[in-house]
């Protein structure tokens, strides 16, 4: 059944969300963003294998290309962040805020 | 209600309680373990669903390169526990939850309805690095450019962004 794929893909996508939007931990904000792009993963490979097309999996390529440069960029502003203001908690960062 | 496989039950099972460790636990060292075991789980799911090729690039990517950054930079920061932040109370928290379980519920209650049979045996050339390989490096090859592209600019980023003077 393919609906049990999609549905393990959406529990996935829903705990990255809820990691992103409940936390304010910087690093575990990234880990769920990882978690959300892998449940569309499973997504796009289920969708490959129901109708038997190998071109689903270039996406799931492309989109791990795409984690990979994220999460690189991603934690080099984190350490950047930690090193001037000493804290990883997005609470802190609020001089932006009007 | 049609059987589950129990390969892809368990699959399931220790990927989701491992996603929901990674946002729940506090120390991100633990956090990042559970993210290895939800990785391994997800590289099962794609093995059941008959793509090898893609699951062994998923451990090498995911458990190899993201997970040993995060581990990096977890070690590089040597967070005390008073650095890791407050998190929000418990109410906002719950209140979060409700609404994630609610996006879940928009997307997963349609597919109830959805009866769809993966076909039994994948075709011949479905997962195979060959067939991947072919589609990646003839339709595919601007996408596979711009990639490569995009990743060594993140490199640059990464240093750029990461180095304490220039």
């Amino acid at each position: 059944m393919i609906s049990h794929y999609l549905i393990v893909s959406a529990a996935l996508f829903s705990i990255g969300a809820f990691g992103v939007l409940a936390r304010r931990n910087l690093l575990i904000i990234l880990m769920s963003v990882e978690i959300m792009l892998n449940g569309v993963n499973v997504a796009l490979l289920a969708f490959a294998r129901l109708y038997g097309n190998t071109h689903g999996q270039i996406f799931v390529l492309m989109v791990m290309g795409v984690a990979a440069a994220e999460v690189s960029v991603g934690l080099a502003i984190l350490i950047s962040v930690f090193r001037n203001r000493k804290t990883v908690d997005t609470g802190d960062l609020k001089s932006l805020q009007g | 209600m049609p059987t589950i496989e129990p390969v892809f039950a368990t699959a399931a099972l220790v990927t989701l309680g491992a996603g929901a460790l990674v946002v729940s636990l506090r120390n991100p060292v633990h956090a990042a373990i559970s993210m290895l075991v939800a990785f391994l789980g997800l590289a099962v799911i794609y093995l059941k669903l008959g793509a090898p090729f893609l699951a062994a690039m998923h451990v090498l990517v995911y458990t190899g390169a993201i997970l040993v950054l995060f581990l990096f930079v977890i070690m590089l920061l040597n967070l005390k526990p008073h650095e890791l932040g407050v998190e929000y109370p418990l109410k906002t928290r719950l209140g979060l939850a409700v609404l994630c379980g609610g996006l879940f519920a928009l997307i997963a209650l349609p597919l109830l309805q959805d009866h769809r049979e993966l076909p039994r045996q994948a075709p011949a050339a479905f997962g195979t690095v060959e067939s991947v390989g072919t589609a990646l490096f003839n339709e595919y090859a601007l996408a596979f450019e711009l990639i490569s592209v995009l990743i060594m600019v993140a490199v640059f980023a990464g240093v750029l962004l990461a180095k304490r003077k220039l």
